[in-house]
């Protein structure tokens, strides 16, 4: 061979070669993206902010697992480099000039200490999250290349060939064209399809540095509505489940993964791609707790969802809706944009909630309350405090929305002492009384999005008949249905959660706190505040004012764990092996500290009812009070 | 087997809105259950459809709808259609909720048209050409009712629950408005006396004042009562229950002991 054609032309010629099968690779992937809907996508911005997006947001996510991050600057760098730097060899005055055939084999050499990176975290045992199947072959594919390149481009550089050339080719093309084989169904996919949907992702505002976290509203005139097959996903959203690297960082994230119940978020998506691609080789990873194997038809027009599909409904109505994977997704996947949509289809056009929540969505839709209680009883909880409404008042500078936890009898307690920290510092404030319906997160996260529609816009209408400049809210849920969700509807409006009211009634010098160092006080983010809303500082800054001894969890913040109280997943309530907010409560207790500091109804009902519970579960102005009381 | 179910404009209980009524969305279900239905459809007589739009979302792909005037009886406008599409089953709720409540539709449709009333039924299913229901006695207690149709079933609170709306089926259902009835009839005035509720103490005959909790529940609920005290036989020997019959009266005193016999 090199007889005939010099190996300065046929190695570079074997980096384009490479370059074509991967090419025709992703062809063969994008006529299966081209089934999905249309998608409204912006290229030319995209395209210019892809390095952007790489290397500051996936970075951000890679990073949090070390050796990942090292492992793919080391091996990706290498890769991309040799390969464009041997790809340009192809121009006869750099093939015939021997020191750039050093600086390739250099660069091949780092691919080759990376693809060892690569080896040694798959072998002799690779973590558990990780997937095997093609992934194990992927080390092998990357030595040979690397190895091969670098003993090629050395031979170059110092003017050798032969049989040990045609050998050391030989090795490199069985590597490199393995790799751009692999792009089709192996791992390599996931950087052509990563790269692909960092250009054309759902959510472009995710980069912005805003949670772009809203659903997104459904059109109810719209002829299908949800899905049900994978064409019925926007072909971006196709694309965003071909990006899965089938890390699993997700499934260590989930809460209903770790209280066995039957979701794993990686399995998920895998099943998203298997169910579009009949030719998908076999999952390899993880199964859903309960290890039901997968089944069913599969192809662009197959049901996912079923007792008998791909998709056991248990799995999709087993998420909280917490946002944990997407938060821990190095592929920017959005996967709960998924759980909603296929359980719009499920919700709208087949009827098939849960059992258990089909009362609760249809007491909301009737009587604009999940429990069916009269909206005038919602105040009942403040007996004894007076709580004015604004209908009475004609308008107040901030607007209190009491939310669900009202009718709770223990939340009614936090909402207390909220009111009378309110009344402490003098705040104009009203409440909307039996004219506030519930905000309709419920039936949205289930899929009703008929209902929340329908509520959302009551909502609205009524809002609309007030004066007042701000809402504050106790509740998560809410704030981010008001704040993120009603938007799209028509409402507008400044929201802001009760913690971050009071951090700004206390710097404003209106509150004076005294201190209590004698509590020792872990936080617990809700899911709702802290990703949907990316607001951890608040409440912490609360505690940090009236001196308790804080500790946190290992997960907190941003990565705080759910509670489980998300997602209508309580009223679905499929069952697992352990409940989550034990799970949560475990947690807390290894901080050691004797209280739980929550800001959200739903924490408080989930975290309150566990079980030989050894701390106790206090909201933020709860502890608030305590202090402003203690400091009289 | 066509099978109509009765719809009426509910009220919800706590909200007021006009909501389909849960007893109805049950019918709704029972008949959707029965397999090998042919037509089911939903049936109201009433000033406004929208009332009952809802039921489309339930699982009823249509709904014929004859415009009756508020206040005036629905029963003829229902017996006449009845009459005319002729259905093996129809369906409907023990008593409307938000109206009238008086409970009585199914049994006038069934005199007028000359129809079998099965009562309270909690499940129903099609057995060789025949149905079976299962009808509630209350506390648990069911009778089985093998019967031909076609008969008028209400059905009981008891049965299965309503299946969950769906936005898309009620998207795709059509209602259709059939001519209003013939002549105006007002309805039959109901001889009532409305008055404030009061909540009373609930008298338990006999009930001990003493005693621990357990006796006195089963003082309350019935248990060492007359009900607690007879003997439930099932499917007996014709003379047997004759006997059972006659120790019975004798015990309580309706017949005299028989002579003693002479020595």
């Amino acid at each position: 061979m090199t007889s005939v054609i010099p190996l300065t032309t046929v190695f570079p010629g074997l980096v384009w070669l490479m370059a074509a099968l991967a090419l025709v690779q992703v062809a063969r992937r994008a006529a299966l993206w081209r089934v999905g809907a249309a998608a409204p996508v912006a290229w030319l911005d995209g395209l210019a902010k892809l390095p952007r997006r790489y290397l500051v947001d996936v970075h951000h996510v890679v990073a949090r697992d070390a050796y990942a991050s090292r492992m793919h600057a080391v091996v990706a760098g290498g890769l991309l480099a040799a390969s464009i730097l041997t790809a340009l060899a192809i121009l006869p005055p750099l093939a015939g000039f021997r020191p750039y055939w050093f600086l390739v084999a250099a660069a091949f050499a780092v691919t080759a200490a990376g693809a060892l990176l690569v080896g040694a975290r798959r072998y002799p045992a690779k973590p558990k999250r990780l997937s095997a199947g093609r992934f194990q072959i992927l080390p092998f594919l990357l030595v040979a290349y690397a190895v091969g390149g670098t003993a090629t481009a050395l031979l170059l550089a110092l003017g050798g060939g032969g049989l040990f050339g045609s050998v050391a080719l030989a090795l490199a093309a069985a590597g490199g064209l393995g790799l751009a084989f692999e792009v089709r169904h192996g791992p390599m996919r996931h950087a052509a399809a990563g790269a692909l949907h960092l250009v054309a992702h759902p959510r472009p505002g995710r980069f912005e540095g805003r949670p772009d976290t809203a659903l997104q509203p459904l059109d109810l005139d719209a002829p299908r509505l949800g899905s049900e097959m994978p064409a019925d996903f926007t072909w971006n959203r196709l694309l965003s489940y071909d990006a899965c690297v089938s890390c699993g960082r997700c499934e260590t994230a989930c809460p209903a993964f770790a209280a066995g119940q039957p979701l794993n978020p990686k399995k998920l998506v895998q099943d998203l791609v298997a169910g579009l691609s009949p030719a998908e080789p076999p999952y390899a990873g993880n199964p859903y707790p309960g290890g039901r194997a997968g089944q069913g038809e599969r192809g662009a027009l197959a049901r996912l969802i079923g007792p008998d599909a791909r998709i056991h409904p248990d799995t999709l109505w087993s998420c909280t809706t917490c946002r944990a994977c997407v938060e821990e997704c190095p592929m920017m996947i959005e996967h709960v944009d998924a759980v909603v949509s296929l359980r719009r289809h499920q919700t709208l056009e087949q009827g098939a909630l849960p059992e258990k929540a089909v009362v609760p969505v249809t007491e909301l839709r009737q009587a604009g309350d999940p429990g069916g209680r009269p909206l005038a009883s919602r105040t009942d909880f403040a007996a004894g405090v007076e709580l004015p409404r604004i209908a009475d008042r004609g308008g107040a500078e901030i607007l209190l929305w009491l939310g669900e936890g009202a009718y709770d009898l223990r939340y009614g307690r936090s909402l207390r002492a909220l009111v009378r920290l309110l009344r402490e510092a003098q705040v104009d404030f009203a409440v909307l009384g039996p004219e506030e319906r519930d905000t309709g997160d419920l039936a949205r996260r289930l899929g009703d999005e008929a209902t929340f529609q329908a509520l959302a816009r009551a909502n609205i209408a009524t809002l609309a008949t007030h004066r007042f400049e701000r809402i504050v809210t106790a509740d998560p849920h809410a704030l981010h249905a008001l704040r993120n969700e009603y938007p799209a509807l028509g409402g507008r409006y400044t929201v802001v959660h009760h913690t971050a009211f009071l951090l700004e009634l206390i710097r404003a010098g209106r509150l004076n706190p005294g201190r209590l160092p004698d509590l020792a006080v872990t936080y617990h983010d809700p899911c709702y505040l802290a990703r949907y809303n990316g607001e951890t500082e608040a409440p912490r800054a609360v505690l940090d004012a009236i001196g308790v001894a804080r500790s946190e969890m290992t997960r907190s913040g941003r990565r705080a764990m759910c509670c489980g109280g998300g997602g209508g997943a309580p009223v679905s309530d499929v069952p697992g092996e352990r409940r989550i907010p034990d799970i949560r409560m475990a947690q807390a207790a290894e901080t050691g500290a004797g209280i739980v500091a929550v800001a959200c109804p739903s924490c408080t009902a989930m975290l309150e009812g566990v079980t030989d519970r050894k701390a106790e579960i206090r909201d933020v102005a709860e502890l608030l009070l305590q202090a402003v009381e203690a400091g009289r | 087997m066509r099978i109509a179910v009765l719809l009426s404009a509910g009220l919800h209980p706590v909200s007021g809105a006009p909501v389909l009524p849960r007893i109805e969305a049950q019918a709704i279900r029972m008949g959707a259950g029965l397999g090998e239905v042919s037509d089911l459809f939903g049936l109201h007589a009433g000033p406004d459809a929208a009332a009952i739009a809802e039921a489309l979302g339930q699982g009823l792909p249509r709904i014929e709808h004859v415009a009756v005037a508020a206040g005036d009886d629905p029963v003829p406008a229902l017996a006449e259609r009845l009459a005319a599409c002729a259905p093996d089953i129809v369906l409907a709720g023990r008593r409307s909720q938000g109206g009238e409540e008086s409970g009585l539709v199914p049994y006038a449709l069934a005199r007028t048209l000359s129809l079998p009333l099965v009562s309270d039924v909690v499940a129903a299913a099609a057995e060789d050409g025949a149905l079976r229901l299962d009808q509630s006695l209350g506390r648990g207690a069911l009778r089985r009712v093998r019967v031909q149709g076609p008969v008028v079933v209400t059905c009981h609170s008891d049965a299965p629950a309503p299946l969950a709306y769906a936005y898309g089926r009620a998207r795709r259902g059509t209602v259709a408005a059939l001519a209003a009835a013939a002549a105006a009839i007002p309805a039959p005035a109901v001889a009532v006396e409305e008055r404030p509720y009061r909540r009373r103490p609930k008298v338990v005959k006999g009930a001990p004042t003493g005693g621990s909790a357990a006796e006195r529940l089963k003082a309350a609920t019935g248990e060492s009562g007359a009900a607690a005290s007879g003997r439930l036989l099932i499917q007996p020997d014709p003379e047997d229950a004759a006997r059972e019959i006659l120790a019975y009266l004798r015990q309580i005193g309706v017949l005299a002991a028989p002579a003693a016999p002479k020595t």
